[in-house]
């Protein structure tokens, strides 16, 4: 095993250990050595290509289909240089106070989160669309939304120089998405942080990092050799995601003992639906998610927003087969879609395990009250669809493959709550989070509000594995909110650190 | 031309059953087109656990031996019709484990098909790397 030594190693470049990297890259200044390693490749502009499966297989896990343990979800979570802010669609919301409230951890204020989101939301260069980049994909979204008195916003997002090219989830192929990949990391490396791609990080020891590089057919080389590492360090920044990071620390001895690891999973469980048009639409030029509702949100426990996705990905999320299901797939100009997402509840058995090869296995039941917001959610979606002038609509809880315009006052019977079978419909997740719950109970909790792991001083986390509950929106912001307190106590604990890692070797230290 | 080398010739006969009943317009592929479907499918069995490959090879033998026990044959060796039954029964049926094999297996003819980039022309989906600029063209006409 190769031995390396840094001070600072962060896990992850994504949201959370992008951020955390260029917060801490001002030390490098100071001679203190910060190391990113990163699981996932760093593309070069050439490998950005576009096409579905093979992008998929180069920036997701399991190539976007991570399934749970029972097949009935699908998790995507990116493994890339920029983690899943190169995947994502860079909508870019501030969570809410009530979603906060809820949150209930004790020295975690709206107002500091509301900050620190303000500022990643100008350094991301974060503005609305103009309306000539707008599609008709997105507009009748609104004008449904606004015909049924539904509350429907514009999605502010994160880029700089886009194009249009509407496949944000396959990796931009213009480079215009502000992610780690283009402002927080290239940044912290300015400033002398490594980041060190294709790098699997085996386990957590004792103030050190066991982990492997390997080389991949694509992408830049590493900046390490392939081979096994061992690498010391005074501090340790988990943020490999909320799977990741939990399936981590359950392998490393350091962090395992602590009840509550793993578990309180959450994942925004969502369903595509997509309604049909009598006459081609604009729908994959320009960007492809400009709006969303939460007017469901408190209520009845949903949001909607628009989406439009990729002939594989879109013929999965259609339930069924053969000719009704090719008459939908026919003519792709046609199609409207609608991304709905249901808030679930952190419960206790859903969970990160891992397997007896230490891989990630999530455990995951859907409670009563998402399956019914799921179906509410494919009611409320038809009816935005027939609002917006769709001829036909597929919900995959519908009693029939089409329900045409003509039958829309008939909605609620035709898509009725114990339509949703779960195996049959196709469940999908991009939001995990949770596993690595801040609070102030260690019984109940992982991290401290900061972050800190119960009982290691030297061990952090800064990822939506930290989330106690779901966020009720798209999470990277908040998850940037959360990394940047995280980085500010390394920061503030780096003289004490520097001196624990001097001392004698007392892992657990008092809480 | 080269065959995936993840996918035996029983399971590679079992798809090509299959793959008509689930995408109609796979019955009218070219050897090549057919060969690459094989190959994007035979790539993702790959990259899974193998306990996850088990199962799957597990599933395709009790989809093509479970119409036995009604119509004594094997599924490549019904109509269409009862085929599509059969693929129904899966789908719907009562236990989720089953319906979820259904879906993988599904699901990975959708990906041969659809995950082609050559299909897109076909479906009415030709994105561009300048799709504003598409949009702003269509607004002027």
């Amino acid at each position: 095993m190769l031995a390396r030594d840094a001070d600072i190693v962060i896990i992850g470049s994504g949201a959370g250990g992008g951020t955390v990297a260029s917060e801490l890259a001002p030390l490098c200044s100071q001679g203190v050595r910060v190391v990113v390693l990163e699981a996932g490749p760093k593309l070069t502009a050439q490998d950005y290509t576009g096409r579905e499966v093979e992008m998929a297989r180069r920036l997701y896990t399991d190539e976007g289909g991570f399934l749970t343990e029972d097949r009935a979800m699908s998790i995507a979570f990116g493994r890339a240089y920029g983690g899943s802010t190169v995947v994502y669609t860079g909508t870019s919301l501030t969570m809410t106070e009530a979603a906060l409230r809820r949150w209930d951890v004790p020295g975690l204020e709206h107002g500091d989160i509301v900050e620190r989101s303000r500022k990643y939301l100008e350094q991301n260069r974060v503005h609305l669309l103009p309306e000539e980049d707008i599609n008709d994909n997105n507009r009748l979204f609104e004008e449904g939304c606004r015909a049924l008195g539904y509350r429907v916003e514009q999605f502010p997002l994160n880029l700089d120089g886009c194009r249009g090219a509407g496949i944000c989830n396959l990796g931009c192929p213009n480079g215009a998405k502000m992610g780690t990949h283009r402002v927080q990391l290239p940044e912290a490396e300015r400033q002398g942080v490594q980041v060190v791609t294709n790098c699997r990080v085996d386990r957590i020891d004792d103030r050190a990092v066991v982990a492997t590089v390997s080389e991949r057919a694509f992408g830049e080389p590493s900046r390490w050799p392939p081979g096994e590492y061992r690498i010391g360090a005074k501090a340790v920044v988990v943020a490999g995601g909320a799977i990741g990071s939990s399936a981590l620390l359950l392998r490393s001895p350091v962090a395992a003992g602590l009840p509550a690891l793993g578990r309180y999973f959450t994942c925004h469980p969502a369903l595509i639906l997509v309604a049909q048009h009598d006459r081609p639409i604009t729908n994959y030029h320009g960007h492809p998610k400009s709006y969303y509702s939460d007017h469901f949100a408190e209520r009845d426990g949903f949001l909607l927003e628009t989406c439009m996705y990729f002939p594989f990905t879109t013929a999965k999320s259609l339930t069924g087969f053969g000719a009704e299901h090719a008459r939908m797939m026919s003519a792709m100009d046609r199609l409207q879609m609608i991304l709905v997402l249901a808030i679930d509840p952190p419960e206790a058995d859903n969970r990160v395990v891992v397997d007896a090869a230490g891989q990630p296995v999530v455990r995951y039941r859907f409670a009563d009250g998402v399956r019914r917001a799921l179906v509410q959610a494919m009611q409320a979606s038809a009816r935005i669809f027939f609002a917006g002038g769709a001829a036909r609509v597929h919900a995959p809880a519908a009693r029939q493959f089409f329900i045409d315009a003509a039958e829309a006052n008939r909605i609620d019977e035709l898509i009725p709550f114990d339509g949703l079978k779960l195996g049959k419909v196709t469940i999908s997740s991009a939001h995990p989070m949770g596993g690595c719950r801040m609070g102030a109970d260690p019984s109940g909790s992982v991290t401290d509000a900061w972050g800190r792991v119960h009982g290691v001083p030297w061990l952090f986390v800064a990822d939506g594995s930290l989330f106690p509950r779901c966020a009720e929106i798209n999470p990277y912001v908040t998850i940037m909110a959360l990394a940047d307190r995280a980085a500010e106590r390394v920061r503030r604990e780096w003289p004490h650190l520097q001196a624990h890692a001097a001392a004698p070797r007392d892992n657990r230290a008092p809480a | 031309m080269a065959q995936s080398p993840s996918l035996t010739s029983g399971e590679r006969a079992i798809l090509l059953t299959i793959a008509p009943r689930i995408v109609p317009a796979s019955a009218a592929m070219s050897p090549a087109t057919g060969e690459t479907m094989m190959q994007l499918i035979g790539e993702t069995l790959v990259s899974r656990t193998p306990a996850m490959r088990r199962q799957w090879r597990v599933f395709l033998a009790v989809l093509r031996w479970a119409p036995f026990f009604r119509y004594l044959r094997p599924l490549e060796r019904l109509d269409g019709l009862r085929q599509d039954a059969v693929l129904r029964w899966f789908q719907d049926h009562r236990l989720q484990v089953i319906r979820g094999g259904f879906w993988g297996v599904r699901t990975l003819v959708l990906l041969g098909y659809y995950g082609q980039p050559g299909t897109g022309s076909s479906i009415a989906y030709t994105p561009s790397l300048d799709g504003n600029g598409v949009l702003r063209a269509r607004a002027r006409r």
